[in-house]
């Protein structure tokens, strides 16, 4: 077994495992942080062939903000936990087998020959993935890449028009006001006569 | 060394799992989310171990434009869980039967 | 430079749609109409523009993966008619529900813009960018109404079903590529061809990923479990986009994918689409029958539609996809009216529901009962109207490969669907009004919905202005 053969099984085990335990603990928090464990051994994979920047991206946009994002909307929405796993013994016997059904075929289906590419030599040292990828981004694919922006562009939009709501007690600070303040609106000054101290010190 | 078939079956396992979680999840809609992420992550070592092997860089190209719509999608998802929330106080799919085929 | 020219339609609505975006920031709230006029006028223009540029050949460009031809053409076309008839519908529905909102438009415009990047695809990364940017402007569109429980029910149960189901293409999709080598969809077609039955196993195995996630998409049975609760729980003006114009980038889907991309499959993919145009002509006509929610009726009804739209795809000669293309068109026109003619009225100050609700329509509204009744008949394809021309084309086309007794299942189908779009028409005309039931629509709607309603017979009557176009866009 090569060094190679070695981290493969490490990682794909760990992330097998992992979505294992994902998809089978009470907590979400805990699920989600599966997900980063799984996330972490995709990224070591990819890097394994050779796919660095996609390797380093996933960590740095899926686990670094995705999944944050997931982990913050677990944790502000009150969940009944005790609510939502009812019914999970329930499906488990029906979808475990489903499962090792796919699993049985899926691999059946692959294990044939046209599956069986042997590996490729190990890419040269001055081969740079990251500027492989970004020659042909920018060039043949420009117009799938405004087709992302466009996709993100209907992100943001939707994500503000479905969750920005004005509440009628909220308070706001409207910068543009409190500069435009005059000190004649807040100050007021007025004319006293002096009173005498009606205790005297001692 | 380490075969396409590896990969391959790494990535069907993945796809299974998903899949089987979210039949088991059908209550818990932000672990369906995470099911559909872990789906999509199948998808990506399939797609990155098909580029490695047949040496060409397009499979990568489409992880990454992949990786950039799971975002929004995973943005949109979250968006709509919230705003369900907010209406139904709860996250539960069964209690979803306003809507009954 | 000449790249750009054919993709010259998606580049004016995506600018033009961000500079909407922008203007729609600086109005005030009571002139929210100009965002309406506005978005109309880039639909309008648009339309000239493909109409204009229309090439004698295929155009390939950006490194074969975008391709305009007279099919692209053609479906673009309609995609904007129908959604510029789904924005005028939906306007006044929009104001009485507080909805009125430039994100209704925008999102419609970015969804327009997706639907043309699924025709017009030439390669699996063009299809599933603009399948996405569709499906999560829609997902988003279903959500507006954000206040409403049943609407983000159905937002999310749209978005997770989409949402696997888009995972399962990608597999496929995967799969495919990792066979070929290539992600361009007449890459695929010729490799597919010259490995003729090596490597069948493998090529099935995509196959069906791909195709299960079409039929999701497509909404045929057993895939079609969101329809029913994603039409009843939307907006209805939502309703209406998703009911009409997504059918068509749909179809256009099933075009690149299966017709071109894998027409010397032929032979496999027809046992599953055999199964999926009869569980959907037979579940959507059953189904249809007892529902008493007028949404949810024509949820089933859509269902019923697409198996034959599926009849006239798996016949695999350019016959049927004319026939299934010509399906489609008139589809998304007829399912638009209907919906359109819910959106124009309201019964008592609520919106209309229940089929119960459009009682005695003829005596209030004697014209637009009648429209509802052209379009409904449209639906059963009794003759005379385009929806007979549309069933009749496939079943001869279905007759003529040797299809006979899936021919006469639809026919019987048919027949059974007949009774529930008869019973709206009974309920406009014979039962009489119990309670208040107001148009509450503009001149623009009520414009378009005669136009609607007209162009059934019209249609019906003259079929040769649509099938030629048709037919040419199978030519090739």
């Amino acid at each position: 077994m090569t060094f190679q053969m070695f981290l493969f099984y490490f990682f794909a085990t760990i992330q097998v495992f992992a979505g294992l335990r994902m998809i089978s603990v009470r907590n979400p928090v805990h699920a989600a942080l599966f997900l980063v464990l799984s996330f972490v051994c995709a990224a070591s994979l990819w890097i394994l062939m050779e796919a660095e920047f996609l390797g380093l991206l996933i960590v740095l946009v899926y686990v670094g903000a995705v999944l944050v994002l997931f982990l913050f909307v677990v944790m502000m929405l009150d969940i009944n936990i005790a609510q939502i796993r009812e019914g999970f013994a329930r499906y488990l016997p029906i979808a475990a087998v489903a499962a090792l059904v796919m699993v049985v075929q899926m691999i059946w289906v692959l294990n044939d020959k046209v599956f069986k590419a042997s590996a490729p030599p190990p890419a040269l040292p001055e081969y740079n993935n990251t500027e492989a990828l970004g020659e042909v981004l920018y060039t043949q694919y420009v117009l799938q890449f405004e087709i992302a922006a466009v996709i993100l562009l209907v992100a943001i939009i939707a994500a503000i028009a479905l969750t920005l709501r004005k509440r009628p007690t909220t308070k706001y600070q409207n910068p543009g006001e409190q500069i435009k303040v005059k000190r004649n609106d807040r100050v007021r000054l007025v004319q006293m006569k002096a009173e005498k101290n009606e205790v005297e010190p001692e | 060394m380490i075969s396409l078939t590896h990969y391959l079956v790494l990535g069907a396992i993945l796809f299974s799992i998903s899949i089987a979680g979210i039949f088991l999840n059908r209550k818990n809609v932000i672990v369906l989310l995470m099911c559909i992420e872990l789906m999509l992550l199948a998808v990506n070592t399939n797609f990155i171990a098909f580029s490695h092997y047949l040496h060409d860089i397009t499979g990568q190209v489409f992880v990454f434009f992949i990786l950039t719509v799971a975002a929004a999608e995973a943005a949109i998802g979250l968006a709509i869980l919230v705003v369900l929330f907010r209406n139904k106080r709860t996250i539960n799919v069964e209690a979803l039967d306003d809507l009954k085929g | 430079m000449s790249d750009l020219v054919p993709v010259i339609p998606e580049i004016f609505i995506l600018t033009m749609t961000c500079v909407l975006l922008l203007v729609d920031l600086f109005i005030k709230e009571d002139q929210r109409d100009i965002v309406y006029w506005f978005s109309l006028a880039i639909l309008a223009s648009a339309f000239l523009l493909t109409y204009q540029g229309q090439p004698s050949e295929r155009e390939l460009v950006f490194g074969a993966s975008f391709v305009r031809d007279s099919l692209s053409d053609i479906l673009k076309l309609f995609v904007y008619v129908v959604s510029a008839g789904v924005f005028i519908y939906a306007r006044d529905y929009l104001k009485l529900k507080g909805m009125y909102k430039g994100e209704f438009f925008l999102l419609g415009l970015f969804a327009v813009l997706g639907m043309m990047l699924m025709i017009s695809s030439a390669s699996f990364l063009t299809l599933y960018l603009g399948l996405e940017l569709l499906a999560l402007s829609l997902y988003a569109m279903v959500a507006l109404e954000y206040h409403s429980a049943r609407a983000s029910e159905a937002a999310m149960k749209y978005f997770v079903l989409g949402a696997v189901a888009s995972g399962i293409l990608l597999y496929g999709m995967s799969i495919m590529y990792g066979l070929t080598g290539t992600l361009n969809i007449y890459e695929i077609q010729a490799r597919l061809l010259e490995a003729g039955d090596a490597g069948r196993t493998g090529v099935a195995f995509a196959m069906v990923f791909i195709l299960v996630g079409v039929a999701f998409k497509l909404g045929a049975v057993p895939f079609h479990m969101w329809v029913p609760d994603v039409y009843d729980g939307a907006p209805t003006a939502v309703t209406n986009f998703i009911g009409s114009a997504p059918k068509i980038a749909a179809f256009a889907m099933v075009v690149r994918l299966v017709i071109e991309g894998m027409g010397s499959l032929h032979e496999q993919w027809l046992q599953i689409f055999l199964v999926l145009a009869v569980l959907s002509l037979l579940i959507g006509n059953v189904l249809a029958i007892p529902q008493t929610n007028i949404k949810r009726m024509l949820a089933y009804s859509t269902i019923a539609h697409i198996g034959f739209i599926v009849l006239g795809v798996l016949v695999g000669t350019a016959d049927g996809y004319s026939a299934a293309l010509f399906y489609t068109l008139v589809y998304a026109l007829m399912s638009m009216g209907g919906f359109g003619v819910l959106l124009m009225l309201r019964r008592e100050g609520q919106e209309i529901e229940l089929i119960n609700d459009l009682k005695g329509l003829n005596d209030r509204h004697p014209w637009l009962a009648f429209m509802m009744m052209l379009l409904m008949i449209s639906m059963i394809g009794i003759p005379g109207t385009v929806g007979f021309v549309a069933k009749l084309w496939v079943l001869e086309a279905l007759i003529h490969e040797g299809f006979i007794s899936l021919a006469v299942f639809a026919v019987v189908m048919s027949v059974i669907g007949a009774y529930y779009y008869l019973r709206v028409i009974k309920t406009l005309y014979f039962d009489k009004p119990d309670s208040e039931l107001v148009m509450t629509s503009n001149w623009d709607s009520r414009l378009l919905v005669s136009a609607n309603g007209l162009a059934m017979l019209v249609l019906g009557l003259f079929p040769g202005l649509l099938v030629p176009l048709c037919v040419a866009a199978f030519a090739g």
